[in-house]
Formats: structure tokens, C-alpha cells, sequence
């Protein structure tokens, strides 16, 4: 399957650990500014799905194709550099680095492209007002609470202006309301830089953000839409 | 509170300690082996008294030689024994020849049956060097057959070189009480205690205490091991309603359990060492396993110290954490670190040994416990300050790269836990530069210039009884490796018989020869020289000089020449100085002497006085040709078996003061490796901790480089600050340890330098070390969770 205009294809992925099998033949295709729900239950390959598509694991067979480019074709430091340039992550704990205030969080993916500390601390900055937390551009991850720690992580993930965001249940830990909160930041942020999202989770309330959904079951991916 | 909450407490403390299945176990494994190092090496120490103990009591009750005048008779009890020790290679043989006279004469300790003429026994080492292939050479000089082992009781060490071999005539030889004695039983029949030089004393509780501390650090940072997750174990428990106090005994009884499982684990490390000291030799000193028992008294303060510090130290770190039901909240702002009372430790320690400033100059005792207190506060002094140093220094650095940026911003984070990776690498290179500044200080006092020339002879070979000098020139000459012989006949004469006469040297030998002992204006067989010692002489090579002789040179001067065997019966021949003696000036012989006297050549001399005068034999080795001393040890061996020749060094060192140095060195080599250990296991625990953020930073695309760049400017950063305050302490130390032994101060660069080398080495190490597991919890396997 290789919709036309597609920006990420994959097709027929597999993946196992060890007698585990995670995908098993799975299919997915995403167009620019398009945001995606990944659902499925615990266990059903969904991360898996979303760490394959990122190039941050690879699979063991099937395609995964990146604006026109075949991903295996890459090697590790070309993978890296396409997921500093032109990805952006959101994990369910945030992941910000402790030791470094939110705006230095924020700036992190910049200054690992090259760009100077002042100017990439300024565009975080910038982020971080969107998204509603500059005020705690000067504090530690400790010292801020899980909802504003998660916006803080969606401000880094967008500081690049990535092509494509994953999402892997970027409201799991998150109270319903501050949760919903961050879903409405993040899809806002990402439509208005044409970004498309790969939105992994098991809440239908925060795939209900998507425009189209995909479930994943047993390492096998079907397309809502056209099940419904 | 009752006792039984509390016993409940601890019991619950002691299950989490193991609990959390194979992880649970490799943290608590960890803290154990940890733990269990230090307590195995402080086991080593106690043992130590009384390895030297022992060691000293087998060395006395083998004492055969007496140096006595009193030469007791014969009778069935007695037993005739010569020493005939060598050396191969660098190492020395200990020998003796046994000559049994009768049938209750006393057997030497590990010695079953006295072997006869042409059999041997020898010790477990030297039958393994015999047997090799290198000890070749060696059985040439030991063809005995090997009939027997000598028994542990008979040895001061597992690697030592020691025979005993059969004899007969050795009461034909001359029995001195020197080289070949009679006996009736082995031991020293009246020992003298030596009075210990206290600078000896000062060095060696200065070595204990700098390489103790280092140990006691490292048991300090063991036990927090896997603190973060026992945190948040806690945490969990007060969820579910445990009270503050309650999960302070939680986590005693945890850090008990890690102590006490180290306690058994460091036994076994210590009863393993135990056996491995058996069969090593470090710096020529080897060990029997059964040398090293700890003295029970101390080994029962381990075992009580070792757990009391344990808990101690987690109650302690416990206490900038609030251990809520929701979390652990570390004290957000930490108290800032005062430095007045970090200060007042080394000034203390500074005050201690103040007093003994000058006191080794006169020979006055040093109090031991002002020593060790003196010490062990400057050094905890360290401990103490460089947490202040490194917070200090943290704060005020600036942003530079990404991977400095994560490294300084996780210091200025957590400057304490970086500080006390780095204590134990900082308080041994302290203990260490002060001990090397001492020992350069007062080498010069335990070492002793001997004046030989190594340049022209390196060994020297007396002729025996009855042998000819120019005989055994001739088969040293002739020897493997030897490139010249320079041979004298020796001796002294009187000008006259009276109690008026005057005394003065001889010195018979070739012009070639005696060329190497003045300058001779012209030299033929058959000529006599009067050697002057310039009065003005440049003193160069002056070691010893003779003098002038006080014989009156005179042509057609009669000498007497003492031959008399027995001291009683003397007797004397006599001897002319021709009318052709000719005028030399003396110059300083290979010896290091400047000899004046009498110097004639063969031709020259008479044959009956030859009786009056010993041969001495000086070898010039081609040093290009390996084992060149062995073959000459070879032919002297052949020459007469009792012969050890001499090998000359030109500086000669106190053997005590070269124990002390070698005890540095091996206990450094131990302890550099633990902390080496302890500072890799952190380092592990650490990066395991941090595994899920580590694969999120790769995630979006950081680069290795960078990630592996930042552990080791956080690793390098507070090893440099620790380094510069081991570097202050210990130049301070070193200072105040010199003017205590009323030493000039010398700073000696190059060790220091190569002390504080070997500190930042094991850290580089550790680094390097630690990059392999770094790169693969990078794996983006790590963001897995199910």
C-alpha cells in the first residue's frame, strides 16, 4: 500500500523479540499536516509500530519509506540525523533530562543540530509560550508537575519544526483535563506547521484528536475507516 | 515504638535488600562485592602483625650461625654448618652445609632427615627453578641430588630460595663461629631486640593510614549503592501507610543486609587471597597462606565496624531526601555547603602534628597517635572538602557544547554524589604524594653511597685456602662473560718485630693490574713501587683512602709478614724491599680506595711470604652478555663451594626502609584497583538509572558521541578539582611529615607528577571502561516497557 502523496509508508512489517512477536505483516501510510491514531490494547505492538517508523528500530523485514527514501538504505547516523532534523518525539513520561531547566529541554534538540545556545534558547522560548509554560523556562523537570512537564516535552518536540511528530501516548500519565489540554496544544501546534502526527494510544478520547485511526492488533494493523 | 516494630522494620529492610528479581539481586550482589573488597582487604591488614610475626619467629628459629668466639666441642649433639648461600639472578639463595657429628645432632626446622655428602634438600621454589629450564645454570653450581623438601615450618616464605646439603671436613676449613660453625641446637641463642628508627616507625603508620582511608571511602560508597530506586521502593511503602521512621529502619536493615552479605563475601575474598598470597612473590617477599590470620580482636572490629558504618552512612544520606507517599522529593535546595568546619579537619590534623616538627632529627620518638590522628584528619579533611570544592567550582561554570552542558548542568545537580565517586581516588593520591615526598626526603639518610666503581669491575671474588691467585685469575678469566680480571695478593707487614714497629700494605699483583690502583711511571715483572695518597688529592673516588703507609719505604728495608694460622703461635717470614723501588702515586682502585703501602709485582715478591698475603679478585663483566654474573658465580662455585662472590652496586639501600617502599607499592596497587572498581561500579549504577532517558535522548537524535562525551566531562571535571585538592594536601602533608623527620623540603616532581598520573589513569580507565555498557543502554531497545 503506497497512497500517493504519502510523506511515511511502511509496508508488511515484522518484528519479534525474541519468541515475541511484535508486527507481523503490519501496514501504515501518513500524508503531510495528517494526524494518525495508532490504537490498539497493551502488548500489541503499537510502540513497536511507532519506534519502526521513527528508524529508531529497525524491523526485521518489510519497507519503510520516508519522503521517496527507503529507510534501510540509511545507516545509523544518516537515521539519526533525519530524526533530529526532521522528527520530533513526545513520550508518555516526557523524558526531559533532569539536570537541565525546561528551556534548555526545550533548546536541546536544536543545539544538537548546531544551532548557537542563544538562538536555539530563544525559538524554545518561543515554543514554550505557545504551548503555555514560559514561565517555567527557569525551573527543573523536578520542580514543575507532570501536565506542564508533558508541555514542556511537546514544546521540544516541536522546536524543529519536524515533518512528523510521534506521539507515544503523550497523555498517559496525565489527569483527563490535562490531558485533553495537551492534546489540543499539540494537534494546534502541529497543524499549523503542516506537521503530521503519529499519535499512539489505547484512549479514545485522545485518538478522537486524529483524523483517521488505525488499529493494531497482534502486530497486525487495520485501517478504521475502512472497517467502519 | 516496640521492639518488635523495629525488629519487623529491619526484617522488611533485609527482604527488599534481595527483593525485585534478578535485579534486586545483582544491586544487592553489588553493594555485597563492594562491601566485601574493602572488608577483605582490612581483613589483610589485621592479619599483617602477625604474618610479620611469624615470619620473624621462623627466621629465628633457624639461626645457625652465632658469630660467637666460643667454638663449643665436639660431641654426639653437635652439628657442623657452613654457609654457602648464593645469589641467582637477583634473587638471594639461602645455604647451608650440614656436617652432622654425632648421632643427636639437631636437625634445621622443616627438615625430616640430614642428607648426606652429594644429596640435597631444598625448598618447594627452588626444586620448581632447578627443575625449569631457567634454573639450568644454576644446577651447575647445585648438582646435588634433590633427596627432600624443606617444610613449611623451615621457610619465611613460599617463594623462598633456600637449600641445605650434605658435607664432610667442614672442622678442616677452619670453624670460625663466622662462616662455618659448630652447633648443638638452631636458634638464636640470645636475641637482641632492635630498637625500630621512629622515622621508620612514622613511615610505615603514615603507609596504613593513607592506605586504609581510601578503603574505608570506598566502603562509604558501596553501600549506596542503588540508592535512587530504594528511594522510590520507599516511597511506595509510605503509600501504603509506613511513617517516616519507619522507613529510616527500612532502609537500615537494607543497607544491613548489603553489609553483611559483604562481610561474608569479603571472608571468602579473604580466604581466597589468603591462598592466592601463597603462591605469588611481589617485589621478592612471598607469604605462607598460614602467615595470615587476623588477629581475632581486630577482625571482630571489622565485622562490628563494617554494618555500623553501613547503616551510618544510609541513615545519613537519608537525610537531604523526604521520602513522601507520592514520591521522593530531594530537599529541593539543598543547604548550601559550609566550609568553616571542613576547614577546622585539616587544620586540626595540621595542629596534631605541629608539635612533632623536628623531632626525628634528634632520634625522639613520635606519638603514635598523634601521628595517625594528625594523618587521618587531614586526609578525612579531603573527603570533607571536596564536596565544598566541587559545588563551589560547578556553580560558577558556564554553558559551553551540549555534552558539557548535560555534564555541568547533572554536576551542578547533584555535585555530592560526583564528589564522592572521586574522595576515595583523591584521599589515596594525597596519602600517596606525602609518602613519596617522604621517602625521596629521607632516601639519602637510609642509603648509602659505596664508593665502587661499577665502571671497571662489578664483582669480586676472594681466593680461597690453598688456591693460587693467579690459578684462579685464570679460570675466572677464562669464564663465560668476563671481559677482564684485575688480581692482587693483599696483605700487611711490619718494618720490625717490636712494639715500636710500624704497620703498612702490600698489594702483589701484575703491572696491568696494578695499574688499576696508581699510576706507575714504568712497570716490569720484578719491580717494587711506593705508593703515596697525595695529600692534595682531588678526593674524587676518595671512599676510604689508606693513607700513607706506615711502613718507611726504604730500600734494603726488611718487612715481616705474619703466616701464623693460630693468633696464639705467631709466626712470620720475611721479606726485603729491593734497592730498585721506584715512586707511585696513588690513584682510587675499582673499590672506591686510594691505597698507599707497598705495591709489587710477582716477579718481585718472595714465595715464602706469600703465605702472608690473600688474594682478592676483581671481575669486569661484558654486561652486553646475558647472565655474565651467573657463569662467574658458576666458576667460583667450582673454585670452592662456600665461595659466594661479592656483586658490587654503587648505592646500597636499608633493606627496612626497602620492605616499607615495597609495602607502599603493593598496598597502592591494591587499593588503586578497588577504587577503580568501586569508582566503575557508580559509574554502571548510574547509567542504568538514567537508561530510559539515555534512549529517548537517542530517539530524537542525539549522537553518541556527544552522550559519551558528557559522562566523561562528568567524570573529568570533579577528578581534575579532586585531583588539585589531593595535590595541596598532600604537598602540605608531605611538608609537615619532612620537617617532622628534620628533613630538608624537597618537593620530588616526578613522582608527584607520576602519583597524580595514575589517580586521573584509573579514572580514564574507568571511562573507558564504561563506554561499552554506555553505548548499549543507548539502544533505543531501552524505551521499550513491555
Amino acid at each position: 500500500m503506497t497512497p500517493a502523496g504519502s510523506l511515511l509508508v511502511a509496508d508488511e512489517l515484522r518484528k519479534t523479540y525474541g519468541p515475541t512477536v511484535a508486527l507481523d505483516g503490519a501496514q501504515f501510510s501518513i500524508h503531510p499536516g495528517e494526524v494518525v491514531a495508532v490504537m490498539g490494547p497493551s502488548g500489541s505492538g503499537k510502540s513497536t509500530l511507532l519506534h519502526c517508523l521513527a528508524g529508531i528500530v529497525p524491523p526485521d523485514s518489510g519497507s519503510i519509506t520516508y519522503n521517496g527514501r527507503e529507510m534501510a538504505t540509511m545507516n545509523d547516523a544518516e537515521r539519526s540525523a533525519l530524526r533530529r532534523s526532521e522528527f520530533g518525539f513526545v513520550f508518555q513520561f516526557g523524558q526531559l533530562v533532569p539536570e537541565l531547566t525546561c528551556v534548555e529541554n526545550v533548546a536541546l534538540p536544536l543545539r544538537l543540530n548546531g544551532t548557537p545556545r542563544k538562538e536555539a534558547e530563544k525559538a524554545a522560548l518561543g515554543w514554550m509560550e505557545r504551548l503555555e509554560v514560559d514561565d517555567l523556562r527557569k525551573k527543573r523537570p523536578g520542580e514543575v508537575s507532570g501536565g506542564q512537564g508533558q508541555r514542556v516535552a511537546v514544546a521540544r518536540s516541536l522546536v524543529t519544526n519536524p515533518r512528523v511528530l510521534f506521539a507515544d501516548e503523550p497523555t498517559g500519565a496525565l489527569d483527563s483535563l490535562n490531558g485533553e489540554r495537551v492534546m489540543e496544544l499539540l494537534t494546534e501546534a502541529a497543524r499549523s506547521t503542516n506537521a503530521a502526527v503519529v499519535l499512539v494510544t489505547h484512549e479514545a478520547r485522545v485518538a478522537a484528536y486524529s483524523d483517521r485511526e488505525i488499529v493494531v492488533r497482534d502486530g497486525k494493523s487495520r485501517d478504521m475507516e475502512r472497517v467502519v | 515504638m516496640s521492639l518488635r516494630q523495629w525488629w519487623r522494620d529491619l526484617a522488611m529492610g533485609v527482604r527488599f535488600a534481595f527483593a525485585g528479581g534478578r535485579e534486586g539481586w545483582v544491586r544487592a550482589l553489588l553493594t555485597a562485592v563492594g562491601v566485601g573488597l574493602g572488608v577483605a582487604l582490612l581483613l589483610l591488614t589485621t592479619a599483617l602483625p602477625s604474618a610479620v610475626a611469624v615470619r620473624h619467629q621462623r627466621e629465628a628459629d633457624r639461626t645457625d650461625i652465632t658469630y660467637s668466639d666460643k667454638i663449643i666441642p665436639k660431641a654426639a649433639d653437635t652439628l657442623l654448618v657452613a654457609s654457602s648461600g648464593t645469589t641467582f639472578r637477583d634473587t638471594d639463595i639461602r645455604g647451608r652445609e650440614l656436617e652432622p657429628e654425632g648421632p643427636k645432632a639437631p636437625l634445621p626446622p622443616g627438615v625430616g632427615k640430614f642428607p648426606a655428602v652429594g644429596e640435597m634438600v631444598v625448598s618447594p621454589a627452588l626444586k620448581e627453578l632447578l627443575d625449569s629450564s631457567d634454573g639450568k645454570l644454576l644446577r651447575a653450581r647445585l648438582p646435588q641430588r634433590i633427596v627432600g623438601t624443606i617444610g613449611e615450618s623451615g621457610l619465611i616464605g613460599s617463594a623462598e630460595l633456600a637449600y641445605y646439603r650434605g658435607a664432610e671436613g667442614l672442622a678442616a676449613q677452619g670453624i670460625t663461629g663466622g662462616r662455618i660453625t659448630r652447633i648443638d641446637r638452631f636458634g638464636n641463642p640470645s636475641p637482641v631486640q632492635e630498637r625500630t628508627d621512629p622515622v621508620l616507625v612514622l613511615l610505615v603508620l603514615v603507609v596504613f593510614v593513607v592506605l586504609l582511608m581510601p578503603v574505608a571511602v570506598f566502603i562509604t560508597a558501596a553501600v549506596r549503592f542503588g540508592g535512587e530506586r530504594r528511594d522510590r521502593r520507599l516511597a511506595a511503602l509510605r503509600l501504603v501507610g509506613a511513617d517516616g521512621r519507619s522507613t529510616r529502619r527500612i532502609a537500615a536493615g537494607e543497607a544491613l543486609a548489603g553489609a553483611v552479605l559483604g562481610l561474608v563475601l569479603g571472608t571468602g575474598f579473604f580466604l581466597i587471597a589468603r591462598q592466592v598470597a601463597g603462591s605469588v612473590e611481589v617485589f621478592g617477599e612471598s607469604v605462607f597462606p598460614s602467615y595470615l590470620d587476623p588477629s581475632p580482636l581486630l577482625a571482630l572490629l571489622v565485622g562490628l565496624a563494617v554494618p555500623a558504618a553501613a547503616v551510618l552512612v544510609t541513615l545519613l544520606a537519608l537525610r537531604g531526601v523526604v521520602i513522601e507517599p507520592l514520591g521522593v522529593v530531594r530537599t529541593a535546595k539543598p543547604s548550601r555547603r559550609r566550609l568553616w568546619w571542613r576547614l577546622l579537619l585539616p587544620l586540626a590534623g595540621l595542629g596534631m602534628l605541629y608539635p612533632m616538627v623536628g623531632q626525628g632529627r634528634d632520634g625522639g620518638d613520635f606519638n603514635q597517635y598523634l601521628v595517625t590522628g594528625g594523618v587521618v584528619l587531614l586526609l578525612v579533611g579531603v573527603t570533607a572538602l571536596l564536596p565544598w570544592i566541587v559545588e563551589a567550582v560547578v556553580a560558577r561554570l558556564g554553558a559551553g557544547g551540549v555534552s558539557w552542558q548535560l555534564a555541568v548542568r547533572r554536576l551542578q545537580l547533584s555535585s555530592g554524589t560526583a564528589a564522592r565517586m572521586v574522595n576515595g581516588i583523591a584521599v589515596a593520591v594525597a596519602g600517596a604524594i606525602a609518602l613519596q615526598m617522604l621517602f625521596a626526603g629521607v632516601e639519602g639518610d637510609y642509603s648509602e653511597d659505596t664508593g665502587y666503581d661499577v665502571s671497571r669491575a662489578q664483582m669480586q671474588v676472594s681466593v680461597p685456602e690453598g688456591k693460587t691467585l693467579a690459578a684462579t685469575a685464570r679460570q675466572l678469566a677464562a669464564t663465560k662473560g668476563v671481559q677482564d680480571v684485575y688480581a692482587f695478593d693483599e696483605g700487611y707487614a711490619n718494618d720490625g718485630q717490636g712494639d715500636d714497629a710500624h704497620f703498612g700494605r702490600v698489594t702483589v699483583a701484575d703491572c696491568r693490574s696494578l695499574r688499576q690502583v696508581a699510576e706507575l711511571p714504568s712497570c716490569h715483572d720484578g719491580d717494587v713501587f711506593a705508593s703515596h695518597v697525595a695529600p692534595d688529592a682531588d678526593g674524587s673516588g676518595q671512599h676510604n683512602a689508606d693513607g700513607e703507609s706506615g711502613v718507611a719505604a726504604k730500600p734494603g728495608k726488611t718487612l715481616y709478614f705474619d703466616t701464623s694460622e693460630d693468633p696464639a703461635k705467631p709466626t712470620s717470614v720475611t721479606w726485603t724491599l729491593p734497592k730498585t723501588l721506584k715512586q707511585a702515586r696513588s690513584i682510587p682502585d675499582p673499590t672506591g680506595y686510594r691505597r698507599g703501602g707497598i705495591l709489587v709485582t710477582p716477579g718481585a715478591f718472595s714465595a715464602k711470604a706469600a703465605a702472608g698475603v690473600r688474594g682478592e679478585i676483581y671481575v669486569h663483566l661484558d654486561e652486553s652478555m646475558p647472565d655474565a654474573r651467573e657463569y662467574v658465580r658458576n666458576t667460583a662455585a667450582r673454585i670452592d663451594p662456600l665461595e659466594e662472590p661479592m656483586t658490587w652496586v654503587s648505592v646500597k639501600r636499608n633493606d627496612r626502609f626497602d620492605t616499607i617502599r615495597t609495602g607502599l607499592f603493593m598496598g597502592a596497587v591494591c587499593v588503586l584497583a578497588l577504587i577503580g572498581a568501586s569508582l566503575l561500579v557508580s559509574q554502571l549504577e548510574q547509567l542504568r538509572e538514567r537508561k530510559k532517558l539515555l534512549s529517548a535522548l537517542v530517539a530524537f537524535g542525539t549522537r553518541r558521541r556527544t552522550l559519551s562525551l558528557s559522562v566523561l566531562w562528568q567524570t573529568a571535571i570533579p577528578i581534575v578539582l579532586g585531583l588539585l585538592l589531593a595535590l595541596a594536601v598532600g604537598l602540605a602533608l608531605g611538608v609537615v611529615l619532612l620537617r617532622m623527620t628534620g628533613t630538608a623540603v624537597r618537593v620530588d616532581w616526578p613522582s608527584v607528577l607520576s602519583m597524580t598520573g595514575a589517580g586521573a589513569a584509573v579514572v580514564l580507565v574507568v571511562t573507558l571502561l564504561s563506554l561499552p555498557p554506555l553505548l548499549r543502554l543507548m539502544r533505543p531497545d531501552g524505551l521499550r516497557t513491555e
